[in-house]
Order: structure tokens, then sequence, then C-alpha cells
């Protein structure tokens, strides 16, 4: 008994320092990189850089300023369309009413735009040496991945949401000089909104997922402007019956038959395009995922 | 603790890391000393778990790192002064860093201050130079406070006054019980920092033992002798199995022969020696002795360059 007191009061030093060491090994006080916290970190790493801020500004004056102009061209239309039978059957043939699309006519470059956001947010990790930080931080990789992902497809929705309401109440007084009316409260104005932004969302993490799997950020943004804006003029050029087919698969033509209030001919269904804006989105993302878990930082 | 375990690494058709084990042991600096190009950046990546080993495994405080579930209050590491974007500013970069393990802002502004970065924190990371960009990694690997400490080449680029500084630093950390595993390519700075030294060249441990034992123990030991009869003398230390450099005439340096075996052998041909100096090969003498071998990059001697 005595023989084992003075054994413990001996190293009372060593003890105390070990005992204090396991409580950090096991990191059962102290905290760790839960989904939260690093989701923190990366809402922190998105605001503190100015590129990323001039990039979500540009978006917002660019969805604004389509959104006027188009305001202005379609009033002039239908200013000529009263005065012209052609032009008020061209009219007629696109479904009546053309307000309604004007605030969403600034996609196209909000798509751009956010898209290479998304490529930039992921491939200037890899370019700058940042990753090896962010992994040496969140060594698991997987959670750093998916807060990124989160941020940047909340962000995207987010202000292209906002800009293209913005860009409505831009619109509205600018048609009613031409007797035209837009009501962005509207079913068709809201279901416009809603979709476009998940679609920008939507391509904004197919840019992250670019960015992932090609590490560079030029090369990244080549493929984006390769899948959405080069893919479809080529493949309505190439003649045959297998592009006009492919080209409806796109992830840029799934928008049309989403938004459309009746089905438009030559498109997909509405729950096809789903479908297929969906696997545009999950694959790329899962083989990022998959790829940045095992490659080598 | 770290222990590594035959770990290897092979990029295509070039092996960086092949089936190096060692232990580096908590309270001490161990030094990791090797020439460019030797590995040890690598097997350092392999340790943070950045890159997947091509065999064999890691531990650091028993656990490989990815499976730690606070990793940067388990090992801090500067792997590279560039591991940060160019754009964001020095504040930012550790206070995004911090938030993945609820470390506080204070906790920031106190890493900030030892690394006397408070005139720098708010400025862009991109701008910084190495020695800058030095402080800001050992400010990022000192954020969790942790147990175990991973630099690569951490005095690179550092004025004089940050070299004392990291040397002192590093002895501070191991005089509190903690691990510090540092990398350097000069024997020089090892010489005065670690307690033990650990010397990769071409992916493989060339020696592992305490700095006074490689200083001692792998130099040998040799005699410069002065001698108005350098032939005589030349013939009768050969027979002794000594092996002899002449670097010029009476002067003899010597190399597998104790001084006194030398005197004695003089005394009894009646070759007088009028200079008997013992040689302690230095640190640096010492590791070019160990590496030679094994240098991937050999410079050509400057006479041969300019012709």
């Amino acid at each position: 008994m005595s023989a084992m007191a003075t054994e413990s009061t001996s190293s009372p030093e060593p003890a105390a320092s070990a005992g204090s060491r396991n409580v950090r090994n096991g990191g059962r006080s102290l905290p760790g990189p839960t989904f939260l916290r690093v989701l923190n970190s990366e809402v922190i790493k998105f605001r503190t850089l100015l590129s990323t801020l001039i990039l979500l500004a540009s978006t917002v004056v660019v969805m604004v300023g389509f959104g006027a102009l188009s305001a202005w061209g379609t009033g002039q239309f239908a200013d000529a369309a009263t005065r012209d039978p052609q032009a008020a059957a061209r009219m007629a043939s696109q479904g009546g009413d053309l307000a309604v699309s004007v605030p969403t006519s600034g996609i196209a470059f909000a798509q751009l735009i956010l898209g290479s956001l998304g490529v930039l947010l992921m491939s200037s990790e890899f370019t700058t040496g940042m990753a090896r930080s962010t992994f040496a931080a969140v060594p698991r990789r997987l959670p750093a991945f998916a807060a990124k992902l989160v941020v940047v497809m909340v962000t995207s929705f987010v202000v292209t949401a906002v800009s293209t309401w913005m860009a409505a109440l831009v619109a509205v007084p600018i048609l009613d000089n031409y007797g035209l009316t837009l009501d962005p409260g509207s079913s068709q104005s809201v279901k416009l909104l809603l979709v476009n932004s998940v679609y920008v969302a939507a391509v904004a993490a197919i840019g992250m997922a670019l960015g992932t799997l090609i590490r560079n950020s030029a090369g990244g943004i080549m493929s984006l402007v390769g899948i959405f804006f080069v893919a479809p003029i080529a493949f309505q050029l190439i003649p045959g019956d297998f592009f006009k087919e492919a080209r409806k698969y796109l992830p840029g033509n799934t928008v049309e038959p989403l938004t459309a209030a009746q089905h438009v001919p030559d498109t997909l269904e509405t729950w096809q395009a789903a479908l297929v804006l969906g696997g545009w989105v999950v694959i790329p993302v899962v083989l990022a995922a998959v790829l940045l878990k095992r490659r080598d930082v | 603790m770290i222990e590594a375990n035959g770990l290897t690494k092979v990029y295509g058709a070039k092996t960086a890391v092949a089936g190096v084990s060692f232990t580096v042991r908590a309270g001490q600096v161990t030094g990791f000393l090797g020439p460019n190009g030797a590995g040890k950046s690598t097997t350092m990546r392999m340790i943070m778990g950045l890159d997947r080993p091509t065999s064999g495994s890691v531990t650091v405080n028993g656990l490989p790192y990815v499976r730690h579930k606070a990793p940067l209050r388990e090992v801090g590491a500067l792997l590279d002064a560039k591991a940060v974007h160019t754009s964001r500013s020095a504040y930012n970069h550790l206070l995004a860093m911090a938030a993945t393990h609820s470390i506080p802002k204070s906790r920031v502004h106190e890493v900030i201050e030892m690394t006397g970065l408070d005139a720098v924190a708010r400025k862009k990371a991109g701008g910084f130079s190495l020695g800058m960009g030095q402080r800001l990694g050992i400010a990022a690997a000192l954020l969790g406070d942790p147990q175990t400490l991973i630099l690569d080449e951490p005095v690179n680029g550092l004025d004089p006054e940050g070299v004392v500084w990291v040397r002192n630093l590093v002895r501070y950390l191991a005089g509190q019980g903690r691990t510090v595993f540092l990398s350097s390519h000069l024997m020089s700075e090892m010489a005065q920092t670690a307690d033990h030294l650990i010397v990769i060249g071409r992916g493989r441990v060339i020696a592992d033992a305490p700095i006074r034992d490689i200083i001692t123990g792998k130099g040998q030991s040799r005699v410069r002798v002065r001698t108005d009869q350098p032939d005589r003398l030349h013939k009768l230390l050969a027979a002794r199995g000594a092996s002899i450099d002449v670097p010029e005439r009476e002067l003899l340096e010597v190399t597998g022969l104790e001084p006194r075996t030398i005197a004695a052998a003089a005394l009894e041909n009646q070759v007088m020696v009028y200079e008997l100096t013992p040689l302690v090969a230095s640190l640096e003498e010492a590791y070019m002795e160990l590496t030679k071998d094994d240098v991937e990059y050999h410079s050509l001697p400057a006479a041969e360059v300019s012709k």
C-alpha cells in the first residue's frame, strides 16, 4: 500500500501532463471541425474575398440592366405590333404575355457569372495553395466540400432571386409606359423567379464541381462555357436527328420546359427536365467529391 | 509523437519517399534534414493526410491525422508559406481557419501578436514577403495550441532576427513537452536547434540519432600531422592501415589512426613531428559525408561551370 502511495506521489508531473494530454487527444473537451463550424469557416472565406463580392454585385447589375433593356425592347415591340398586323401575329405566336419573362432576361449572363464564381471558389484553393490549409483543418475533406457547395448554391439562389425581383420592380414602370402590365406577384412570375434561381444555383454547383475536378480557373470556366454556350450552338449546327435530340438534354435547355405555362413542342416534359438538370448537378458533384477525397492535395 | 512505418510515396516513375520509418518523440526538437528533393516535404504532407502514401502508414499521437476529432488542436503544421489565398488578409485567413475548430477570436489576435504580424495582419497575404509568409504559416500552426508541431523549412526567407525567433520558439515549445518536427536542408541550422536528427536522402533515412552522435560518430576522426619527412611518415602510417591525404608539402591528414598511435610511430622511427592536431568533423561535414551519394541535384565546381 505504502509503496503504491509513494510511487504515485513520486511522479505527479508526468502523470498530470499525460492525463491532460489524453483529454486533448480524445478531443472530448475541445471542439473539432463539425459541419456547422466548417460552414461558418467557408462563409468567412466567401465574404472576405473582394473578387467574390464584385462578382455578386455584377450579377445584380447585369440582371437589373437587362431587365430594364428588355422592358424597353418589349414595349417597342408591342407598340409596333399595334400598328403592324405581322408583328401582332408574331407576338401572338409567343403566347401573348411577353412582359412576364422580362425580369429574367439577364439570366444567361447571371449563370455565366455565378457559374464562374462556383469554379473559382474551388480552383483558387488549389492555384493559391489555400487547399493545403483548408484540408489540414478539415482532413476528412468532404465537410469542407459540402460546406462550400452549400455556400455557393445558397448565395447563387438568393442573388438571382433578389436581382430578378429588383429587375421586375425596374421593369414595371417602363412596361407601364407602353401600356403593358407586369405583375411580379403573379404565379407565372413567381415560378419564373424560383425556377431560374434554382437553375442558376445548379449552374454554380456544376461550376464548383468542375473547379474541383480540373483545379484550374481558366480550364474550369472554359468547360463551363463549353457546356452552356458552345454545346447548344454546336448541337444545333451539326446536322442529324441525334444532335437535335441530344440538344434537349443539355442543362441550359431544361429551363424552358421547367417554366413554360404550356408544354412547348420539341422540348422535354417538365418532370424529364427536372431529372435531367438534377443529373447534370448530381453526377459531376459526386464525381468531384469522390476524386477530392481520393486525390492528393 | 509521430510514428512513420514503411512510408512510401511513388509519383509515376519517381519514388519520392522509399519505405521510411522513424519516430519523432515529444519533449524535444527533432530535425528532419536532407538536401532539396530528398522527400522531406512529401513525408510531411503524408503525415498531415494531404498526400496519400503509396504504402506504409504514419500516425500522430497514435492515430492517423485524418482520424483525429480536432486535428488543428492536435497538430499544427507549416507546410508551405504560400498555403494561403493570395487575396485574403492574414487576419481573415486565420479567422477562417480558427472557425473550423471554434477557436476564439482572442486566440487569433494572440498568434498574430506572437508572430509579430500586427502591422500587416489586415493586408492581403499575396503581397507578403517570404519571411512574412513564414510568420503567417507559423501563426496558423500555433492557432490550435497543438501538442505536435510540424514545420517545413520554417526559417526559409526569414531575416536573422526571425531565424533566432524561430529557434527560440521551437526550443520553448519542446521544453513544454510538445513534439516538434522541423525540416531544413541546412545542417548549420539544425546544429543550433535540434536535439535529435533524422537525415533523409533520396527518399531514404540515412541517419536517425541524437545530434551529438551524428557530429562525433559518423564524421570519422582525422588527425592533422606536420612533419619535415612527409614521405617517410606517409609510408609508416600507411603500413599501419591509415588513409592519408596530402593537402600540402609537410602536411598529412590522417584518417583511421589515433593521435597517440601516430606519435608513437613517429617516435619509434625518429621522424620529427611539429604539429599533431585531432580534427573533429563539423556537423556540416558529417552531413555532406552522409548525403554525398544521395544528393539528387549535383552542382559542378565553379571552375567547371565557367568553362
